[in-house]
């Protein structure tokens, strides 16, 4: 009968489930890490971004000041707001990376929007200046949109509605379009990626079909596989990322600012730390179909984590330590200081020491995983 | 090409009271293995008898518990040691999307042969096994014989002195196990020691001598003709039975 037989072969599968811990594990484990981290980093806005005032304005009979009162109205959760004595130091911490923007008000802004709001339409335009680093969209948007709602609410308590503009200037990333942006996240995230699952799909095949062990009955030695194995996959990850580039320029038209050899400097440390991942990953499989099991815990992170779509300032800031234990994370942030704000390595060094000491810890992990097989 | 080795002793491996234990039991249980040179010495045993595991400690691929092994005089595990071994696998152990020309070269580069050499070899290696016209075909569109032919090669690009050969023919049909063993015979000619393992009792009778293995330890060894003396028997299966039996008895007493 048709229905026995397909209930043997449903029994057979469930059994196969039960005797196969790691699938039931991955089974239930994987969906939820899916849905926590999702869930989670989409939840978060941009958080805590820093922000400098430069506040010169006089305001009018010392009462009042319409700067103060916007300043005031600022959404603190999105910005982390501080004072700065004058533009040029603001400024200058912008350029350097330690603030996303600074907000000038001119001296005699009060004045103006007074005047402004007491004259006709013709009255002089009261004018809040943004330095800003635009090289981040999201970021760049979220800080405009905070400063907007802050002058709306202001005006709104002023009295009537004031002709104040925003007007900002791009101090990186002028002109920057969401694939500028985007690029220099999937370089990282390519390279991440394809790099890891090649290295752990065929150091399965290697154990398994012996050829790792007639490699280490030669004179090779476990540590000349892996780094034979990491110098392709630097190689390898550094062509993909000219691959990459030149189809951006050409097709999308990015701009690059900096020096693009520091961004591949950055993509073929990840490189080696992704295959030297991959390799530690493989000593968890016994057969390829397993290898694939561990693939969400390789993929999900550094997609939802290390930067790419979204900026790490937009997740939770009690996640965001994971955020740097995700290797793409610090070649995320190099390639996008290189390629947008023209950073030399003199900025970006922390992420290239990062780097270097995750492809030293995870080179080290994969030969001491290799030789303690032995035992 | 003869055997040249640095050594006096007359054996090519020499272990003493060799023992691997995993957590759960001991694989190899105290075992003394003496191979002679230009002897080719049968590991005979069934599945799990530990033959396995004694080849890929002697090749320094699992560590030794305790006790020890010497090849070619030198204490294993010695990576010196490893241009004198050619170990062949039970898995065919090699790369399904090379050629078989590429298979060769890349175990004859690890050994830092010249390209000259490395031709010259394959060259010879290629007509030995017959497979002169498959040079290009990528190894993962040969049958299986065939790829235990190449696996074979790639054992012997580096021409070494002791070749340590994990069931070489294993789901071998019986014409390709025959020139297996003309091969064998022509390596053992060449002044070359083979340890091979297998659990086919009608392949032991072509080893100069063998080692009955059960439970992680020899429970007899010896010639063919030896061993069924001393078993009064006339079928190696049947020695092999009363050798198992008698160890049983030994441990009842």
């Amino acid at each position: 009968m048709k229905r026995i037989r397909f209930i043997t072969v449903t029994k057979r599968v469930f059994q196969d489930l039960r005797n196969d811990k790691r699938t039931l594990a991955l089974i239930i484990i994987a969906p939820l890490f899916a849905m926590f981290i999702f869930g989670l980093a989409f939840s978060g806005e941009v958080k805590n971004v820093r922000v400098l005032v430069v506040n010169q304005d006089h305001g009018v009979h010392k009462a009042l000041s319409v700067s103060d009162k916007i300043i005031s109205n600022l959404d603190r959760a999105v910005l982390d707001v501080k004072q700065s004595g004058d533009e040029g130091a603001a400024l200058k911490q912008v350029k350097d990376g330690d603030a996303f923007a600074a907000i000038i008000f001119s001296a005699d802004f009060t004045r103006s929007v007074m005047s402004g709001t007491q004259g006709s339409s013709t009255g002089e335009n009261a004018t809040v200046k943004v330095l800003l680093d635009k090289s981040n969209i999201n970021v760049a948007n979220a800080i405009t949109k905070t400063i907007n709602d802050a002058l709306l609410k202001t005006m709104d308590s002023v009295g009537k509605k004031p002709p104040v503009s925003i007007d900002a200037v791009a101090v990186f990333g002028k002109n920057a379009k969401f694939m500028d942006f985007f690029v220099p996240g999937i370089m990282a995230f390519v390279v991440y990626l394809i790099t890891t699952l090649l290295t752990l799909i065929s150091f399965v095949s290697e154990r398994t079909s012996g050829t790792l062990q007639r490699m280490l009955s030669t004179t090779l030695t476990e540590r000349d596989i892996v780094l034979g194995y990491a110098v392709t996959f630097s190689i390898v990850g550094m062509a993909q990322a000219l691959l990459l580039l030149v189809v951006a320029i050409l097709v999308f038209h990015i701009t690059i600012v900096g020096n693009v050899l520091l961004a591949f400097v950055a993509i073929a440390l990840l490189a080696v730390v992704s295959q030297a991942v991959g390799i530690l990953l493989s000593s968890t499989a016994k057969r390829e179909a397993q290898a694939i099991q561990v693939l969400p815990f390789v993929i999900l992170p550094a997609f939802l984590l290390a930067g790419i779509f979204w900026p790490v300032e937009a997740i939770p800031s009690w996640l965001r330590p994971l955020s740097y234990i995700v290797p793409p994370t610090y070649t995320v942030d190099a390639c996008r200081a290189v390629m947008l704000k023209g950073y030399g390595i003199g900025k970006i060094w922390i992420d290239f020491v990062a780097l270097l000491a995750m492809a030293a810890f995870f080179l080290t992990m994969a030969v001491w995983f290799m030789k303690v097989r032995k035992d | 090409m003869g055997c040249v080795t640095d050594n006096d002793s007359e054996y090519m491996v020499e272990a003493k009271e060799l023992v691997k234990r995993s957590v759960k039991f001991s694989a190899v249980d105290h075992l003394d293995l003496r191979v002679k040179k230009g002897e080719i010495y049968g590991l005979l045993g069934p599945n799990g008898a530990g033959k396995t595991t004694t080849i890929k400690m002697l090749c320094g691929l699992l560590k030794i518990t305790s006790g020890e092994a010497h090849i070619t005089g030198k204490h294993v595990p010695d990576k010196r040691i490893a241009s004198d071994i050619g170990y062949m696998p039970q898995e065919t152990a090699l790369y399904p999307g090379l050629t078989v020309h590429q298979n060769i070269k890349f175990f004859g580069e690890i050994f830092g042969l010249g390209k000259r050499e490395i031709e010259e070899r394959e060259q010879r290696l290629l007509d030995f096994i017959n497979l002169a016209e498959w040079k290009d075909e990528l190894v993962g569109n040969l049958s299986g014989g065939m790829k235990h032919r190449v696996s074979l090669a790639c054992s012997l690009v580096h021409e070494p002195t002791l070749l340590l050969l994990d069931e070489p023919t294993v789901g071998v049909d019986p014409e390709l196990r025959a020139s297996f063993w003309d091969y064998f015979n022509e390596i053992k000619g060449r002044g070359r020691t083979i340890v091979i393992t297998t659990h086919y009792m009608d392949e032991a009778s072509r080893c100069d001598r063998i080692g009955f293995m059960r439970n992680g330890n020899l429970i007899a060894e010896g010639t063919v003709e030896e061993l069924l003396e001393l078993a009064e028997t006339d079928g190696l299966e049947e020695a092999f039975m009363k050798f198992a039996e008698k160890v049983d008895r030994g441990a009842e007493l």
